[in-house]
Formats: C-alpha cells, structure tokens, sequence
C-alpha cells in the first residue's frame, strides 16, 4: 500500500480534524485566567491529544477487521453505527476520511485521479477525495480495505447515495439505500411508520449480507453507551456559552471524529467525559480559548478542514466562533437519547427529522435559538460548494436574520476540502470587512 | 443537412394544424396555461420534476403546469442562491421573481434533487406563489413500502391542498384524471415509437414541443391534437441525418435540438426524465372502481403512486441501474447510432452517472457524446462544432462497418 500524507504513521493525527486543528491552536504560552492579552495563544486542549491515539486505534481495528475477514460496513453519517456495533460489524465512515484527506491537503491530487476516470471537477470534494483513495491506493493510510457492505441514508444529501453507487460499480459492494424523505419540520406519523420500516430492513439486509444477527441485549448496551457520551457532548455544547468561550470552533470540529464513528463504545464515552472534565474546568477557571475574547460569532456549515489555521488568525483579532452549526446535528436538538426500550422507533425519529432532513424553517429556527443562547454577535455563513443542502439556504437564512433579529451574517465561498475553491485572501478581506461590521453593530 | 419534419412543412392538413398547435403551446407554455384559466376559470398548481403526478392535481379540479426551464440568462435567482445550485432549478426561480409565474396559484415541489429543494426552501419563504407544497417523497422506489407510504403521503397533500385551495379533491375526478393522462402518455409513448421507426419523421425540436404541450394543454384537447397529428402525419423525410438517442434529466431546450440537426444529427429518440421515462407511466386501472382486471391495487392512490415509482428511474432515484438498460433499449429500438449524453452542470447525481452510462454503452458498442451545459438557448457556436465532430465520428463508423 502506498502510503503519502504528512503525518508519518497510519493513525497519527488524522481524521484530519485532528491534525489541522493542533495546528490552529498550537501550543503556546498558558493562559490561565481569562485576563490573557489578546493575540496570545491559548495551549490546545489534552483531549486533543488523545484524540489522536483514539483515531489510530480506530484504523487499526478497520484494517484488522477486514484482514481477519470481519465484516465491515462504509456508513454515512446519518446512519446510526449503534446498530453496526450491536452486530459486530465494523462501522466506516468515508466522511470522516474525507475529512481527513482534506485537512492533510491531499485532495487536489486525489481529486486529480477522479477526474481522470470521468467524474466532474463540479462534484462534493469528498466524493472526488475518496473516489481517488479507490481507484489509486493512495491516501494517508494506502488503499482502503474493500467492505463487505454499504449502507447510505438520504438525510443528508443525494450525493452521498450516488457516491456509494460509485464505490458498488468499482469495487462490486453489496449496497442498501436507507429511505428518509425529507421532511419539514419533524418526522411523524406515516413518515415515522416509513423510517422505521426502513430500518426493519436495513437491519434484517445487514444481517443476511454479513451473517451477524442483531443481539438485542447488545444493543441496549450500546444505546446506553451511546446516550451517555452523547449527554457529555450535549454538556460540552452547552459549556460554550460562557463568557469567555472556553474553547474554539477548532476544537469542537476536531473532537467530531469520535461523536461521528464511535457512539456506542466505551472509549467514546471515556473520551468525552475527558472533554467534558477538561472544558468545564475552563470554564470554572474563567478560561479564554480566544483571550480578550470581542466578538462572538456563529459559523454555520463544514469548516475547510484544510484550513482550520484559519479560526486561529481570526483569534488573534479577539474573534472566537463560539458556536457552529455543524455540531448541532449530534447535539440533543437533533441527536438526543435514544429510548432503551423502542431504539428502532426512537432513531428513526432522529434520523427522520435529522439536522440537514428537514427545511428551512427549523434551519432558522435553530440559528435564532443559538444566537440568543451564545450571545451572538454575527454569523459567517461558510457557502460550501460541496454541501448543496446545507448551503443553497443559506443566502435566504443570512436575509431572515438580518431581518428578524438584527444578526449581521457573512456568506464566505469556500468548500469543506478543496482548497482550490477557496480564495483565501479574498475571504480574509471579507473576513475584515465582517468584523467591522459586526464591531460597528455591537457599538450601534 | 436537414433533419426531418422541418419547421417551414405548410399548414395544410389536419395533421399539419395539429402540430402547428402544438408547437405554438411549446414555444409559449405560459400563454397556453393563461387562455386555460381564462377559458375554464381554474387555479393552476405548478410542479417542477416529472416524479409528481399530473393526476394529484387534476383530481381537485386545479390546472397542473409543469414549468419548464427556460434557459434565460438571468441573475435574479443568485439573490436567493447560490450559483452552483442546478441552473435549471435557477431557471425555474428566476421566472418567478421576474413575476412570469404568477400566474400559478400554487406550486408543489418534492425532494427531485438538493438543488430543487433549495429553491423550494426560497419559494416557501418568500411565498412565490399563494400556496406552496412539498411532497416528502420515496426516494427508493423499488420496495411496496414505499408505495404504501407514497400513496399515503398522496393523500396527505391532497387534504392540505384542498384546504389551502378551497379545492376538495373528488374520487371520481381522481379515477378520469388517471385515464385521461394514462392516454395522452400513451399517444406519446405511439409518437415516440413512430418516430423510432422512421414511420413518423418529426424534428427533435418538434417532438420536444410535443413533450412541452403534453404537459400544458389540458389532456383531452393535448390528446385530441396528438390523435389528429398521428392519424395524419406531415410530410417529412428523414434525410440523411445521424439517429442519435437525447439523453439527460430535465430538458425543454428547443434550440439545442435544433443545433444538433443543424449539426446534422437527429435526435430520433430520447432518455429525458420528461421524456421516455415520463411517457412510461401508465397507472394499472384494470382493479379500480371495483374492477376485476389483474391490477395489483385496488385504491387509486396506490395504483398512482405504484406507477410513479416503477417508471424508468432518473440518477437520483435508488435503484438507477434500470436508467441505463433504458437508453441502451432506446439505442437498439431506434436503431440510433450514438448517443449525446447532457450532463446538466452541478447535477451530482448525473455527474457519477456519467462515467457508468458510458462505460455501459462502450460495452455495448455505441458512441457517446457528454455535453455538460446550463440549458442556455444561446452560446451554441462550440457545442455545434463539438455535435459536427460527433456526427463525421458516427459516419466514419458507420462506413468502417
């Protein structure tokens, strides 16, 4: 296997979100207290730290799984793993690779071999990342083990059904599309029934394509430790609101890797209690993640995961994205605890009404909600060419918060991987712009 | 080089009255729908996928028009969206800020794809029509529960739109609404298989006209004209055009059919989700009404959404394999020599498509063109060379052979 990448060793510091992130907040000098002069840098979190041993443990059980013949499943996000951990089944998340890919910088040349076998330049930067890891066996970790099933959900977007049609031709995986129409507002009544029947038969797919049954004992442990971590992260959201911040959007993005792919397991629960203990000890200590935190702001869609150095110089402009919307969709508003004793019935709830399965009214619901909890000052709406359903609302969303709440937003082109969409010192004078505005607003 | 059935034939039979009439509704949609609401004083409801049933809004005794896009250059939209939203679903957003649609009471959209959801998200918002309706549709549409859940889901709407409408819908006119549109499909469905034989010479641009008409005339006077223009076709030889099959999502582009005959290629039969794999939809009515026929349902609502689902599939429908066994039998019916693939730019699903369907069709031995565009009407001059280039390879092929 080809290995390239700029982290050494398999594992170390990716899901990208990791590694880009140590990078945005890199050591610098403590900063205890939240009297700290702006600019300083303030030292990243140990759980960050962690993190990294957690990823790599995690590749090296995929590889291991597929070495020894286990069965492995490539999920979406919007696909439950508690179900695939209850089965023994590995649970794989080409997103979080992606993600990776993309924040060590390789998905020009990924993209590169995709567009070489005929797919646009014009589709999701992850779909070209991961289709380029296939075709070439390159990527951090060389060639992806082949899994032994599919599963894609459609409450996120029609690209992630076509781009696991893409790896079913190439690589001839058993592959099973979990229906979820979109929906307004939640999911109820005949729209549950309909999850809910989907997920009957996911489930009883899964288990004749891999042989493993679902154990339903297994599976309320699962949904408990699910529930557990998931309330961690829920106290980890919440600790945001604190004036100051006590950590950064980098931060929170590079901690999505465990909420994303290891809900259920007990190093999850482990590492977020970790995160948890660390983030309230900030705040209880007056911690500034940006010190001389000025101005609050929201940011809404994927980060660049290949620029996350990016949060890092706004910081030292006294500015700290104290809340995101990204993160929301594992916060309880459209995760929440599952129910031990009716999980099917529960999760189809959850992933009926997911955060990007439903329209646009709950979509500015949830950005007004967040502006008054966080003290908000603006948003910066990152307008992600790769993520058509979080971004072509965006333009009405940033009008109606202009409008209803006086909100100032910025509509800031980019993608969450291609660098080559993302014109960095035309954005960072919009960035300046911006916060002109928003000091202007904070003194009107 | 001409292709067949070219737009100066003389109006002189009924046949010619017939296609005059058509192809004046297809090159003027919206002015069809206004002489309809003047003449039947209805309310017309807007759609804007060929997944959402005609029939749904015939049933409330509402106009339903099929906006087509229309390939205007405009930047209305981009207050509202992004540009790399689907430039069809733009197009559809910039006629109704311009006020072109105003004329619709109502527009009903579905998930189609994450472009058109987002212009629906705009078009809620801003109330671009009085009402606006989403249909949370299946996007699996090879299982019964997601018939069961889509002919509930049908119903559901139904309620909604009879409430917001002052318009309750009527079994009876539910049960005529399918037979009339099972027939006009049907005559299509004879239009496009004539064409196929070269029994029927009819221009691309023509038969797109066609297409344009069948989903704005009201059904008996569409049907009426279709009848009249297939019982006394118009004069036409195929000439020595290039059969080529259209392939593509959404597509209403006159002037690009007609810069592929200019190129000497004609677009003999197609794969248009507003096309063939439209025209196939025929609702099982044999078990209706308490017929006895072999029909699998015996409720309306589930025989509609059964034959809605069934159609050939688009790409962003699961499964999609079936979308290319479509075009490959198109090819073979029509005995077409090539195909000119449109991939509609920003259109994820057809851009994974792409590469499939023409591995598929490199197998089966047939040449493709893909010609990536934004449905504009102007700006052919390189896609003409591109379709000339096309066309002298097909030839060369063809002698070699």
């Amino acid at each position: 296997m080809t290995a390239v990448g700029t982290d050494g060793a398999a594992g170390a510091g990716t899901t990208g979100v990791g590694t880009a992130a140590a990078g945005a907040v890199a050591a610098g000098p403590p900063a205890g207290g939240g009297a700290a002069t702006r600019g300083a840098k303030a030292p990243r979190l140990e759980a960050t730290g962690s993190l990294k041993a957690l990823i790599k443990d995690y590749y090296d059980d995929l590889f291991k799984a597929a070495a020894e013949g286990r069965p492995t499943a490539w999920l979406n996000v919007g696909v439950p793993c508690e179900f695939f951990y209850a089965m023994d089944v590995f649970p794989f998340y080409p997103e979080n690779y992606g993600a990776a890919c993309g924040a060590m910088k390789l998905t020009p040349k990924l993209s590169a071999v995709a567009e070489a076998k005929g797919f646009s330049a014009d589709l999701c930067s992850y779909i070209r990342t991961t289709l380029g890891t296939i075709f070439s066996g390159e990527g951090p970790y060389g060639q992806l083990p082949r899994p032994t099933v599919q599963v894609s959900s459609m409450n996120s977007c029609i690209a992630i059904m076509v781009w696991w049609r893409a790896v079913e031709r190439h690589w001839g995986v058993p592959t099973f599309v979990l229906d979820t129409p979109l929906v307004r507002e939640t999911s109820e009544g005949i729209n549950l029934d309909y999850v809910e029947s989907e997920l009957h038969r996911m489930i009883a797919w899964v288990e004749e394509q891999t042989g493993r049954p679902l154990d339903q004992e297994r599976l309320r442990e699962v949904v408990r430790l699910s529930n557990e971590g998931k309330e961690l992260w829920a106290e980890v959201l919440d600790l945001r609101r604190a004036h100051p911040c006590p950590i950064t959007a980098a931060d929170i993005f590079t901690h999505m890797f465990p909420m994303v792919a290891l809900r259920g397991t007990p190093r999850f629960v482990e590492h977020l209690r970790a995160l948890r203990d660390e983030v309230k000890q900030r705040v209880d200590e007056g911690f500034a993640a940006v010190p001389g935190e000025r101005y609050r702001l929201l940011w809404d869609n994927l980060p660049p995961w290949f620029d996350l150095r990016l949060f890092g110089e706004l910081a030292e402009k006294g500015v700290n994205f104290v809340i995101d919307t990204y993160t929301q969709a594992w916060g309880p508003r459209y995760m929440g605890p599952i129910d031990v004793d009716d999980p099917l019935r529960s999760l189809a709830g959850y992933m009926g009404a997911g955060f990007l399965n439903v329209q646009i009214g709950r979509r500015y619901d949830l950005l007004a909600e967040l502006v008054d909890l966080y003290d908000v000052d603006g948003v910066v709406f990152h307008s992600d060419r790769s993520c058509k359903p979080f971004s072509l609302v965006q333009v009405e969303l940033r009008k109606l918060l202009q409008e209803r709440k006086g909100v100032p937003g910025l509509l800031l082109e980019g993608d969450h991987n291609d660098p080559n969409l993302f014109d960095r010192e035309r954005a960072w004078g919009q960035l300046e712009s911006f916060i002109e505005v928003v000091d202007s607003h904070k003194q009107g | 080089m001409v292709g067949p059935g070219g737009a100066s034939s003389p109006v002189s039979s009924a046949g010619d009255r017939a296609l005059a009439r058509l192809r004046a509704v297809g090159a003027d949609s919206r002015a069809e729908l206004a002489s309809i609401k003047e003449r039947t004083g209805l309310m017309a409801v807007g759609y804007f996928d060929s997944y959402l049933p005609e029939e749904l809004i015939m049933a409330h005794g509402l106009i339903p028009y099929r906006a087509i896009v229309e390939g205007r250059e405009d930047v209305r939209s981009m207050e509202y969206i992004q540009g790399y939203a689907c430039p069809a679903a733009r197009d559809l957003l910039d006629q109704a800020l311009r006020g072109d649609l105003d004329l619709l009471d109502g527009a009903l959209f579905s998930r189609y794809c994450d472009s058109l959801r987002g212009v629906y998200a705009v078009w809620d918002s801003e109330k671009l029509t009085p009402y606006v309706d989403f249909v949370r549709y299946p996007t699996v549409v090879n299982t019964g529960g997601a018939v069961a859940y889509l002919a509930k889901e049908f119903q559901e709407v139904s309620a909604r739109m009879a409430a917001a409408l002052d318009a309750p819908a009527d079994g009876r006119r539910l049960l005529e609404s399918i037979a009339a549109c099972n027939r006009k499909r049907a005559l299509v469905a004879e239009l496009a298989a004539r064409r196929a034989s070269r029994e029927l010479a009819l221009s691309g641009a023509d038969y797109l006209a066609v297409l344009v008409a069948a989903t704005t005339m009201l059904p008996d006077e569409f049907t009426t004209e279709l009848a009249a223009l297939l019982a006394h076709p118009p004069a036409g030889e195929p000439g020595d055009a290039v059969p080529v099959v259209l392939s593509g999502v959404t597509f209403d582009n006159v002037a690009l059919a007609a810069t592929m005959e200019a190129a000497g290629l004609y677009f003999i039969a197609d794969d248009l989700s507003t096309g063939s794999r439209w025209y196939g939809v025929r609702v099982e009515t044999s078990t209706l009404a308490g017929g006895e026929g072999s029909g699998a349902y015996g409720d309306p609502w589930e025989a509609l959404a059964h034959a809605y689902l069934t159609r050939p599939p688009c790409s962003v429908k699961e499964p999609s394999s079936p979308r290319a066994d479509h075009l490959v039998a198109q090819v073979r019916r029509s005995g077409a020599r090539g195909v000119v693939f449109y991939l509609t730019r920003y259109c994820d699903s057809e851009q994974v498509e792409w590469p499939f369907i023409r591995d598929r069709l490199a197998e089966e031995g047939i040449p493709a063109l893909m010609v990536e565009g934004e449905h504009k009407r102007g700006g052919a001059g390189p896609l003409a060379t591109r379709l000339e280039a096309f066309r002298e390879q097909l030839e060369q092929i063809g002698e070699e052979r």
